[in-house]
């Protein structure tokens, strides 16, 4: 076979990009809908992170003349965490998915699930234990 | 920036609209950004001048958006009708990092104000 000639049918593979080759070995491509409805998740999760940082940011600021300097602290330091542990987690929980549905496995439990809710409760828990104690 | 006719990609025929629903969500995304930003902006009188770098981190990250997006509808309906979408590693990251970089520097913000 001449060298300068490919085959009509031979399955070139595309390339994906070096930080994809890398993320997201192996396995074949998963059906489209899914790759972006997983990208959507994603996002739903980003701007849930958006509205932790933006209240962490504002709590800490209208509350000056409400909550004591270390209950308003230590609650704005907690929504801004969770938001930067989400906005991460999110980015895990993208990767891990993309990655189950290349190599068709189950997916993952969301471990940023649980964080969320544990994390929300908390902060929950610092205004009531200081409305209560006030 | 030089801006480049992009080819249209064509009716994609998904009657589910994903490439649509997506490109939707970068919008809202991108709205959110822009909300989150004035937030910062709000405050700025109450935490002074370091909360102007969570503005710039905020208002980068959804201009980004907002150059993409026309490009990313294209992509996503042309990969519908090759039935073959390449996983948007770098604009996943870079968003998480955006958010990642907006909740370091605000408790940065809280712990010195």
């Amino acid at each position: 076979m001449p060298s300068n000639q490919t085959p009509p049918n031979d399955p070139v593979p595309p390339s994906r990009g070096k930080m994809a080759e890398r993320l997201l070995p192996g396995g074949t491509e998963p059906d489209p809908r899914f790759t972006l409805a997983n990208e959507r998740t994603f996002l739903a999760w980003i701007r849930t992170a958006l509205a932790l940082l933006a209240g962490g940011i504002a709590i800490e600021a209208f509350t000056s003349d409400l909550f004591l300097e270390p209950v308003r602290k230590s609650l704005a330091v907690l929504l801004l965490l969770l938001g930067m542990l989400l906005s991460a987690g999110a980015a895990g929980r993208w990767i891990r998915v993309e990655r189950s549905m290349r190599n068709k496995t189950p997916l993952p439990l969301p471990l940023i699930v649980p964080l969320l809710a544990g994390a929300g409760a908390l902060a929950a828990a610092v205004v009531l234990v200081f409305i209560l104690w006030r | 920036m030089v801006r480049t006719r992009l080819p249209d990609p064509g009716p994609h025929g998904d009657p589910g609209l994903q490439p649509e629903r997506t490109t939707l969500a970068w919008g809202r995304t991108m709205m959110a950004l822009v909300t989150v930003s004035a937030i910062f902006l709000r405050w700025l009188p109450h935490h002074g001048f370091p909360i102007l770098l969570l503005f710039a981190v905020s208002a980068a990250a959804a201009a980004a958006i907002y150059l993409t997006q026309r490009r990313r509808y294209g992509a996503s309906a042309r990969g519908i009708s090759r039935e073959r979408v390449d996983a948007d590693t770098s604009a996943v990251l870079w968003t998480a990092f955006a958010g990642v970089a907006l909740g370091a520097l605000g408790i940065g913000v809280v712990l010195a104000g």
